[in-house]
């Protein structure tokens, strides 16, 4: 079976600096993954090749099969939907005017929005319980109801894969929790997600798989329990000896939170 | 993630078509009927009164003017009334425009520059092509077009760092360029030995004054007019878009290279159209599209319609001013902005303080 999406000796360097190598990688159908690495490893870069906004300098990205070189933004942006991590709008738009971006892949150049674009709208509120902020400003929203607007944005667009940058970045814990259960819930949908994320603790429980990227090795693909081990993340992350024990009260924090 | 349409999704969604553009359309109608009323008040006063009375039995047409007052409405006020109109609709609709473009709502044709372009382009008409004319411009407001198109450009290669255009580069490269642009007018003016017609339409328009033009000229800006307001009909939604970023309106489809080069070609269109008939008239660009946003809301597709209406009541109205405050005497409109336009807009700047402060 074709996968959903698919990483093919996938290498992207900014100018001279070499920040994704060969990335071998599939998403199926409905699967939920965690995306792992220190600041700087290329999450965000590898984010942006899966939604097209980016293009490989080597090996491909397929979408169903198709590289995403050769499809339109807005024919890639009704299948895989970009939660960016910081919006900036300068205008005072509406929660639900700034969601009914993304029905934009849907219009045509003179057409308004349709019947079928505000049933999607209205489910994207929906999903993401924010139905009751649709009259107030973006600009004004906190971090949380911000975060989850923008994953409105994103389901507005009905796509098959969502792509979250730091989804639970700069939110307090009760947020973070939020946001897990919304991506639980989106799981439940069938929709399959790829999440960057840094709070270890989350990850058992709501992620199907974790891929790990670190500065000097391939990419580790595999289940939570595989991938999150001491000495991987130790290494990973390049932690300094004396924080073995903060991280470890970190992961056996996540297995309590869990059970 | 299909999902049934249930009847409690049909009835939001038919909810929401039915209640949302009946209050604009309201406010529509406004506009249109604030507008007529506008031309007729403009059409009846001045250094001649002409009765009310009399104005709207001709417009039903029982013609009862005297043949001096039929000239005075028909030859003389109603092309400048026309003038002021199509000036305000264009300098509004290509502020708002900009003010897309950059992502900031402080851009406006004056202020970035834009209209500084478009004099100094249909100055390099009138002193070095004089002879190049159709309908009493031609090379004029082809040159204007250019000029605003170069101006804006260079403003915009100035001002836009890493995907936004912050304010103080923004006001800092408009103010620059257009300061330049301006005195290299003036440069042009002190080439030209012979004192002619050139220099008084150089005063007229660096002052910002509506010209008493022929019906050929207001035909020529009123075409302009019109394709500029055509071609930013398929724009306006894609300027919302383009508000969430670069790359965000990328995602989602829409070219924003492309999308850049039609909002420059179409405003500089509607500057240089404005600019023929009016020259360099501050703030209307801005303080238009700036209040109508504040009761409508940012959305793009519904602030044009009422962008360009509003903007030519505006202008009207001040127009008919300047020409009456000190009568016989005359102000040029151009003051008349600045002075209702400065302090309007830095009272918005205060109140609207955090919305600005990129």
């Amino acid at each position: 079976m074709t996968p959903l999406l698919e990483f093919a000796q996938t290498s992207f360097s900014y100018e001279d600096r070499v920040v994704l190598r060969k990335i071998n990688a599939t998403i199926s159908d409905g699967e939920c993954i965690a995306l792992l690495g220190p600041n700087g490893v290329g999450k965000t870069t590898l984010l942006r090749l899966a939604a097209g906004t980016l293009s490989p300098q080597a090996g491909e990205v397929r979408l169903q099969g198709q590289p995403l070189r050769r499809l339109k933004h807005g024919t890639i942006a009704r299948s895989v939907a970009l939660v960016p991590q910081d919006v900036d709008v300068p205008f005072a738009f509406t929660v639900e005017q700034f969601v009914e971006q993304g029905r934009t892949p849907y219009l045509r150049m003179f057409g308004g929005l349709q019947a079928a674009d505000c049933t999607a709208i209205e489910d994207a509120l929906d999903l993401t319980d924010t139905r009751s902020l649709r009259g107030r400003v973006f600009n004004q929203l906190s971090g949380g109801e911000r975060q989850r607007v923008k994953i409105a944005l994103g389901l507005a667009q009905q796509p098959e894969l969502l792509l979250l940058d730091e989804p639970t970045q700069h939110q307090d814990i009760g947020r973070q929790f939020e946001m897990v259960d919304l991506i639980r819930s989106l799981k439940r949908k069938g929709i399959a997600i790829l999440a960057s994320m840094h709070d270890l603790t989350l990850i058992e429980g709501t992620f199907s798989s974790v891929w790990l990227l670190s500065p000097e090795e391939a990419m580790r693909k595999g289940t939570p329990e595989e991938i999150l081990q001491p000495e991987l993340l130790e290494r990973a992350f390049n932690c300094p000896p004396r924080c073995r024990s903060a991280l470890e009260d970190q992961l056996r924090g996540r297995r309590e939170l869990v059970l | 993630m299909a999902r049934a349409i249930t009847p409690v999704d049909v009835t939001i969604a038919s909810d929401m078509e039915r209640r949302r553009p009946s209050r604009y359309r309201i406010f529509v109608g406004i506009l249109i009927v604030a507008l007529v009323v506008a031309i007729a008040v403009s059409l009846g006063v001045g250094a001649v009164g002409v009765p009310a009375r009399k104005l709207a039995l001709t417009l039903l047409g029982r013609d009862s003017l005297s043949a001096d007052q039929r000239i005075i409405c028909i030859s003389i006020r109603l092309p400048r009334i026309l003038a002021a109109a199509l000036v305000g609709s264009a300098l509004s609709v290509s502020g708002l425009l900009f003010q897309g473009l950059f992502r900031n709502p402080l851009a406006d044709p004056y202020v970035i520059g834009s209209s500084g372009g478009a004099v100094l382009g249909a100055s390099v008409g009138v002193f070095l092509l004089p002879s190049v004319t159709i309908s009493g411009f031609g090379a004029t407001a082809l040159l204007a077009f250019a000029g605003a198109v170069c101006s804006i450009m260079l403003v915009y290669a100035l001002a836009h760092v890493n995907g936004r255009t912050p304010v103080v580069a923004l006001l800092l490269a408009g103010f620059v360029v257009s300061t330049m642009l301006s005195y290299s007018s003036y440069f042009l003016e002190a080439l030209d030995h012979d004192f002619g017609i050139g220099l008084r339409v150089l005063a007229s328009w660096l002052h910002g004054t509506i010209s008493q033009p022929t019906w050929g000229q207001l035909a020529i800006v009123s075409a302009m007019l019109v394709f500029g307001l055509a071609g930013s009909v398929p724009l306006a939604r894609r300027l919302n878009t383009l508000s969430l970023g670069e790359e965000y309106a990328t995602h989602l489809g829409i070219n924003v290279q492309q999308t850049r080069v039609a909002l420059i070609v179409i405003g500089s269109l509607l500057t240089a159209a404005a600019v023929a008939l009016g020259g360099l008239i501050s703030f209307v660009g801005l303080v238009v599209p700036h209040t109508m946003r504040m009761v409508l809301g940012p959305d793009h597709v519904r602030l044009l319609p009422v962008t360009a209406l509003a903007g030519a009541v505006f202008l009207l109205l001040a127009d008919t001013v300047a020409r009456t405050i000190i009568a016989p005497a005359e102000l040029s409109v151009g003051v008349l902005t600045a002075f209702i336009g400065g302090p309007f807009f830095l009272y918005l700047l205060r109140k609207t303080k955090r919305e600005l402060l990129l």
